[in-house]
């Protein structure tokens, strides 16, 4: 098995009414990880802390091997990281914001820029407050696919699209997939991990409730006939079985 | 560095901040307390840091490859720059009244602070203060910004204040003194400014890096 990408052990942060208790899993590259729970349930905070934008209370958080605390600069470079649409700069010009932003990334690639800007159908000369909530989660994706990141970590970058666009984005996530690139996605549109998933990790109030491949999740939760959407509802309900 | 300070300028600034630089002119006003001028200052940055708040900023630089803590430096590097700027500008019109205008009839009689060294030192004090209670303030929260900005206000008052009425005081009239004389004395009040800026942003630029890496974003 190849090493991972990613590994997070032991994860924790309290809130004073919510608590994110020993998350661990690790990352694997070309794998599609879809990271799904309700809303509330602790994604947005795992991933935050991945990223280093979130204070964990413990735990560790490696990316190739090497430990997030003091190597943020280096990481950050390998990785692409997007939380829903874009929500910065509304009044300014997509070509200024880009400007800005090409020169941080030793690795951007103006290719492949230019070749997702036409797929995503992105027109420089707009600002984002004149895009829709769909446009604006393709600009952070356009952004983030644009400086060859290995690892890409999405919140929810499915949520309020319409079934075109989401069908169009995971088509996107396979095909960066095979290219290679490790993907981590939070959703709690269950059909979205049908879809594209070979892993999912399913959280339940700031714990891990599942850790394995979308089969082996099947395999263990699903009855006879039942979806994940409708295993994870049971589930949810606090239905085992 | 530079590559985030000019993603503060281009991005994060309101242009009003760039206008406010004009504010370092008012040492040309006669009869006016031109100290008002470095307040004003901070009134144009304070705007940045609004408009940097509802755009996002923080969450921009987030996405960066850059650490956390940088976030913080490129702000005080920012402040710095157009402190820096604003600091030129009054100090190319403080050294115009200290030799071509120090006979202007207008000047002759102010009763106000003269535009000389002692001047710049007192705006040197004042943006300190700024860098320190106010950039220093909102690094605590990362958003709350009408706190640290009202403190700044009362104290950046109370430092005009002070300016002002210092060279009234019995045996301190040296220090409004027009053009080069008591030079010894005017050099070391902007010494003394300079000091008290650098020590200020100092001790604060310090402190907000300890209290932004605690904050969760």
């Amino acid at each position: 098995m190849s090493q991972p990408l990613c590994e997070v052990k032991m994860l924790k942060k309290a809130y004073p009414s919510f608590m994110l208790s020993d998350v661990s899993f690790s990352l694997r590259p070309g794998r599609i990880t879809g990271f799904i729970g309700r809303n509330g349930a602790g994604k947005t905070t795992t991933i935050k802390s991945m990223l280093g934008l979130v204070h964990p209370d413990g735990g560790e958080i490696s990316y190739f091997g090497t430990p997030l605390s003091g190597n943020e600069k280096k990481i950050k470079q390998r990785l692409g990281y997007s939380t829903g649409a874009v929500n910065y700069y509304p009044k300014k010009r997509i070509r200024e914001i880009v400007a800005v932003t090409r020169p941080f990334f030793d690795s951007w690639d103006e290719d492949s820029y230019k070749e997702y800007r036409t797929l995503f159908s992105i027109d420089e000369s707009k600002l984002p407050s004149e895009l829709s909530y769909g446009m604006r989660v393709k600009l952070n994706l356009l952004l983030a696919l644009s400086h060859r990141a290995e690892i890409l970590i999405l919140d929810e970058p499915t949520s309020s699209l319409d079934p075109f666009s989401r069908d169009e984005l995971l088509d996107i996530f396979t095909e960066l997939k095979d290219r290679g690139v490790s993907i981590l996605f939070s959703t709690h549109i269950t059909s979205d991990i049908e879809k594209c998933a070979d892993d999912i990790l399913y959280i339940k109030k700031g714990r891990l409730a599942a850790d394995c491949t979308k089969e082996d999740f099947v395999k263990k939760y699903c009855n006879a006939g039942e979806s994940i959407e409708q295993a994870i509802l049971r589930l949810e309900r606090g239905n085992d079985r | 560095m530079m590559k985030l300070l000019k993603k503060e300028l281009r991005l994060a600034a309101s242009p009003v901040t760039y206008l406010f630089i004009v504010f370092g002119m008012t040492a040309l006003i006669p009869g006016y307390p031109i100290l008002i001028g470095s307040f004003f200052l901070g009134l144009g940055l304070f705007q940045s840091f609004q408009t940097a708040r509802e755009a996002n900023d923080l969450t921009y630089t987030a996405l960066l490859p850059v650490a956390k803590t940088d976030a913080v430096r490129a702000k005080y590097l920012f402040c710095g720059f157009i402190q820096l700027c604003y600091l030129l500008l009054t100090s190319a019109v403080t050294l115009i009244r200290m030799t071509a205008l120090s006979g202007a009839k207008v000047y002759i009689n102010n009763p106000m602070m003269n535009a000389n060294l002692v001047y710049l030192g007192f705006v040197m004090l004042s943006l300190g203060l700024f860098q320190s209670v106010f950039v220093g303030g909102f690094f605590k929260t990362g958003y709350s910004l009408a706190r640290p900005f009202l403190r700044f206000i009362i104290l950046s008052f109370l430092t005009v204040g002070l300016g002002e009425t210092l060279f009234h005081l019995p045996g301190m009239s040296a220090l409004n003194s027009p053009g080069f004389s008591n030079i010894g004395l005017q050099l070391a009040a902007l010494l003394l400014g300079a000091i008290s800026y650098f020590a200020l942003t100092a001790v604060s630029v310090q402190r907000s890096l300890r209290s932004f890496e605690r904050i969760d974003l």
